[in-house]
């Protein structure tokens, strides 16, 4: 009996103690940066030798940075519009007409993850060299090149809420409703999938705003993003790592919010399943 | 309301699958008609064929004489009902049955009169606001139903609507879909797989076995003269004995005599129901054993064994379970099998 009890309090505080570790080690490289962003010094002590707000004022007062900053904005936004744009409808046919092409989409979601993102960028460059030269180096391609590469990550949000939602099924009721396709998907399949798309775009938008090497290789210094500008606050002869840290604490707070506003508008879908009393399951 | 008529109907999966063949089946109007069969017999494809689900590899679909083959579902005149509801989760009851009068552009006024008509005839009045995951399973099929009959269809198609509903709720209901289907004389198509469910609420029922129908009838005439082997084995509690032909009967001892169906088949197949197995104290019939009893409420099931001319025979009869109480299992008892009902096929087909 004494033996069970003991047993049941190490369980118990291991299980804190693990979860404690787990949280230190995902947590502490973050409040390292925000506080290596404050700092005046930090060289020989476990906390900065003095605060600041200073590195943050020249920042934000960055022209350059802002520009970089809002470019990267613009085109991780318009990534995610093409893909939504492109896939949902791909995925509501995959899944209502055409199952046959499922195969496919999953080999094609798979080959980001295969290659390289440098081979990938390699790839495009030569394929559009070949078919469409005056594409080359703008910002067009190096925007179809982060659809094509943010793709499984879209692809997989949607397809498992088109899943949990039996698409098939509700679209099938739509028609004998006599609802036409365009409208199943706007009134029936959109609201039903919102919580995947809204995943599946944030996910979108952190790959394309994150991004490095496909904008070196296909685009370099004549579309400078985040990550270009990052790489030259490292590598360059005046190295401002303190501006680097505001950099990153900035990607952090846009994903977070991103994160947050998905997970704020799928509120209600997510208190309609909580409210479920005594509803037999169908699916 | 209008009829419904296969011509000849035939779908093919593949080259292998014939899941529809060569159907033909005439609905009257206002009638419901129960397409009865086990899994995989084309039941289900054949409703979805008439909903547009499906398209026929051959033959026409005609709704009220209209040849709807080629049209899609969302232009034929037909409600359905799924087995798994398919209620959009995103909309309330309310906003569920006005779905379909919105895709045909109602008037609100109209409209908002409709839906209160609707769920006034399901009873569904205090549900109305509630979102599908809210209701339990028979709220959400009465909410079905008064989507499916929301544009007042032609045609209702039921697909198994009552097999996830708990045994209370199914025999509610289903009294609730004849109910309702009387009062509006709506022609349906119900598929089920329960015979008890297809007997209680058709006025005929389709059997079907691989792809086709075996027969058509309603629900006394297939109880009583099964026109098939298959609708006689798939209809009713029935014994079935499978027994060798001579001089055209088949016998089992002194408990069973009745003509061959065929003069050249050499076997035979008598199906017959429980309630036909008699038990004699004066003589007649043959000797059986009692093998077990079934205690089933006011009835007993009991279970016989007949050895006669080498052949032995194995079937049950039930028993009012007073009576029953005074068969001891083991016990020997005198039975013939009244063959009035019986029905045989040959058994070499």
């Amino acid at each position: 009996m004494v033996l069970a009890e003991r047993m049941r309090w190490i369980g118990r505080w291991g299980r804190w103690l693990l979860l404690a570790t787990l949280l230190v080690y995902l947590f502490l490289p973050i409040v390292a940066v925000v506080l290596y962003a404050f700092s005046t010094k930090w060289t020989a002590h476990i906390l900065p030798d003095a605060y600041t707000l200073k590195h943050w004022g020249s920042a934000l007062s960055d022209v350059r940075l802002v520009d970089v900053a809002l470019r990267t904005f613009v085109l991780a936004a318009g990534v995610t519009v093409l893909d939504v744009l492109l896939i949902v409808p791909a995925i509501y046919w995959q899944w209502t007409r055409n199952p046959k092409i499922r195969p496919h989409l999953e080999l094609t979601a798979a080959i980001p993850f295969v290659l390289p993102y440098i081979v990938i960028a390699f790839g495009i460059l030569s394929l559009s060299g070949q078919f469409i030269p005056t594409l080359q180096g703008t910002v067009w391609l190096l925007a179809l090149g982060h659809v094509a590469i943010a793709f499984p990550f879209f692809y997989w949000a949607v397809d498992g809420a088109m899943a949990a939602a039996n698409i098939p099924l509700l679209n099938e009721a739509a028609q004998t409703c006599g609802a036409t396709p365009l409208k199943t998907l706007r009134q029936i399949v959109l609201p039903n999938v919102a919580s995947g798309i809204a995943t599946g775009s944030m996910l979108v938008f952190a790959v394309s705003f994150n991004e490095f090497a496909l904008v070196q290789i296909l685009v370099g210094a004549r579309f400078e993003t985040i990550s270009l500008y990052s790489l030259d606050l490292l590598t360059g002869a005046n190295a401002d790592f303190n501006k680097l840290a505001i950099i990153t604490c900035l990607t952090f707070v846009i994903v977070f919010f991103m994160s947050a506003a998905s997970v704020y508008l799928n509120r209600g879908q997510t208190q309609t399943s909580r409210l479920v009393t005594g509803a037999k399951s169908t699916k | 309301m209008g009829s419904v008529s296969l011509r000849n109907v035939s779908k093919l999966y593949g080259t292998a699958v014939r899941a529809l063949d060569d159907v033909s089946l005439d609905v009257m109007s206002g009638e419901l008609v129960a397409l009865l069969g086990s899994s995989g017999c084309g039941k289900t494809t054949l409703l979805r064929s008439v909903a547009g689900l499906e398209r026929p590899t051959q033959g026409q679909i005609l709704i009220d004489g209209r040849d709807v083959t080629a049209i899609p579902t969302r232009s034929r005149p037909i409600g359905m009902v799924f087995q798994s509801y398919a209620l959009f989760p995103n909309m309330t009851v309310r906003q569920n049955i006005a779905f379909p009068l919105t895709t045909r552009q109602k008037a609100p006024r109209r409209l908002d009169q409709r839906v209160e008509e609707l769920l006034d005839l399901v009873q569904l009045n205090e549900q109305g606001d509630r979102f599908p995951t809210q209701l339990s399973g028979g709220q959400q099929q009465r909410a079905s139903l008064a989507r499916a009959l929301a544009a007042s269809p032609e045609v209702l198609l039921l697909d198994e609507p009552l097999s996830a509903l708990d045994a209370l709720v199914r025999n509610q209901l289903r009294e609730e879909i004849r109910r309702i289907q009387q009062t509006l004389k709506i022609t349906t198509l119900f598929v089920t797989h329960d015979q008890s469910e297809a007997m209680a609420i058709a006025d005929r029922v389709a059997v079907m076995s691989r792809g086709k129908i075996e027969q058509i009838a309603s629900p006394l005439e297939l109880y009583e003269t099964p026109a098939t082997r298959f609708s006689a084995s798939f209809i009713g509690n029935r014994n079935a004995l499978e027994l060798p032909v001579q001089n055209g009967r088949v016998q089992l001892g002194r408990a069973l005599d009745v003509a061959a169906p065929e003069a050249d088949s050499t076997r035979a197949i008598v199906f017959f129901r429980p309630e036909d197995v008699e038990f004699s104290n004066n003589g007649i019939g043959h000797p059986a054993t009692v093998e077990s009893k079934i205690f089933q409420g006011s009835l007993t099931r009991l279970h016989l064994v007949i050895e006669a001319d080498g052949h032995v025979g194995r079937f049950y009869a039930d028993l009012p379970s007073r009576q029953a109480a005074e068969v001891d299992l083991g016990s020997h008892v005198r039975v013939y099998i009244n063959a009035t009902n019986a029905r045989v096929f040959a058994a070499d087909i």
